[in-house]
């Protein structure tokens, strides 16, 4: 078996090029953006808010069961960017992990002990060479009981950042660049603000108008910290709430 | 390590060199610098934490306590960090109930680069991408340890790693004397950090973490951070 320097197998698997780099980890990052979807999350003074945009790609599929949503726990949300099979397989495991701290220790599992959590899971896959790294990226988002708002990305190296907002997909740079100008001074969102200024994130980068059934938007507040997926309706009515105020 | 690889994946190459190794010490070459100075009578960890505008910076920390006495900072690949990070505080609370003693500051730094060490030659795994730098006090005093990739550790009076490790050494080499003062310390890591930072250096692009007399690692809150700034000025 030939391991050469570095013509070898560093692109194969998670062993690092002459350059320090591990082209599998860069590899996996590529994959996030081939849904060609982006997410956007935003953290307000009292609330946090998610939202991707929803692609149906055959009219022959039944849109109830096209999501990128995804509740953890009754407590917890996350939304799912990159590869639909490695999402749904994710999914699952943070589920088991949320579930597994709940029965140990009697109590539910903090939104960033969780995704801290996924972060070293998905660490393993870079530098274990029987297991590829995931393709996809997670935004989780939840309201903690001593810390208020939370919202986490955890990517397919293993980083795991707080953040005050936050994109992953095909627009990430554009989107990024969006909301850095908008959280810019650590301004306090109300959760109105936090919902308009995710749809605004999202319009940005999806160039055309768009209906409530071409995104998906989760929520959590302080005051009601189910997290929940808006109705069409209710996306209908901050979509309609946008347009007036412009 | 895993059952599907048999061999290592870290192999000598024709001039007997492990490239792999040198290959992850590039890694922590990339990565943001970080330096630590010991003084008679106690250890300063310091380091650069430059983050996107998105991040909220209170969320992660470089300098983390390994037990109570004894602190790391790295340069480097952070997710591997933290692999090393958990599993030394399992070593060290292992140690503690076997002997009914803490870990020894040489006993953590063991233990650490074992299993580095183990990366670079077991199978179907690839080296840690990452420095680190120990501080810890015990009955010897203060300890200041790098380890690197390779999973080989020295003892330092002071040492730097990441990008900057050349630059901040050449530094260190002449502000460093045997009776430095842990307030002198501090200082002069502030001021290393400086002399190659970009840009302006607030409280929340930097890291402080010291153990004193008192044998308490702790990592220095913004405001204390931002008050050892204003000194400096």
């Amino acid at each position: 078996m030939s391991r050469g320097s570095g013509s070898g197998f560093d692109r194969h698997i998670t062993i690092f090029s002459p350059e320090g780099k591990l082209y599998q980890v860069e590899y996996a990052f590529k994959a996030l953006k081939a849904g060609g979807l982006t997410s956007i999350g935003v953290k307000g003074a009292d609330s946090v808010v998610v939202a991707t945009q929803k692609k149906i790609p055959d009219k022959l599929l039944d849109p109830s069961t096209v999501t990128s949503l995804f509740s953890i726990t009754p407590f917890i949300g996350v939304v799912q960017t990159g590869m639909i099979a490695d999402s749904r397989a994710h999914v699952a495991r943070i589920r088991h992990e949320a579930a597994t701290f709940n029965f140990k220790f009697g109590y539910e599992v903090p939104v960033n002990y969780l995704a801290r959590r996924m972060a070293d899971l998905a660490q393993v896959y870079t530098q274990h060479a029987y297991m590829r790294p995931l393709g996809v990226a997670s935004i989780f988002c939840g309201v903690d009981e001593e810390l208020g708002p939370q919202l986490y990305k955890v990517d397919p190296a293993g980083g795991c950042f707080g953040f005050k907002a936050c994109a992953v997909g095909e627009k990430e740079l554009e989107a990024n660049n969006f909301l850095e100008k908008k959280v810019k001074g650590d301004p306090k969102f109300s959760t109105e603000e936090t919902v308009m200024m995710v749809i605004q994130a999202l319009q940005a980068v999806m160039s055309a108008d768009f209906k409530a059934t071409d995104v998906e938007i989760g929520i959590v507040t302080t005051a009601d910290p189910r997290f929940r997926v808006l109705s069409s309706a209710e996306v209908d009515a901050y979509l309609t709430r946008l347009a007036e105020r412009d | 390590m895993s059952e599907q690889y048999s061999f290592s994946l870290t192999t000598f190459s024709h001039s007997g060199k492990l490239v792999q190794i040198e290959y992850a010490l590039h890694a922590v070459s990339q990565g943001s610098t970080a330096l630590a100075i010991k003084a008679k009578n106690g250890i300063v960890l310091a380091t650069e934490k430059k983050l996107p505008p998105l991040i909220d910076d209170k969320s992660i920390s470089k300098i983390n306590l390994l037990t109570p006495h004894t602190g790391m900072v790295y340069a480097g690949m952070g997710p591997d960090s933290r692999v090393l990070l958990r599993s030394g505080r399992k070593k060290a609370e292992a140690y503690f109930r076997l002997y009914k003693d803490p870990i020894p500051v040489v006993g953590m730094v063991k233990e650490l680069a074992t299993i580095m060490q183990e990366f670079t030659q077991s199978g179907g795994v690839r080296p840690f991408g990452v420095s680190l730098l120990i501080a810890g006090y015990d009955e010897k005093g203060p300890q200041l340890y790098q380890v690197d990739p390779s999973g080989s550790y020295w003892a330092w009076k002071a040492s730097a790693v990441g990008k900057d490790m050349v630059r901040a050494k050449t530094f260190l080499e002449k502000r460093y004397s045997d009776d430095m003062d842990l307030e002198d310390a501090i200082h002069t890591a502030i001021l290393t950090l400086k002399d190659g930072f970009e840009g302006q250096m607030t409280e929340h692009n930097i890291e402080l973490g010291i153990i004193g007399p008192d044998r308490q690692f702790r990592v220095l809150t913004t405001a204390q951070v931002k008050d050892y700034l204003t000194v400096i000025g």
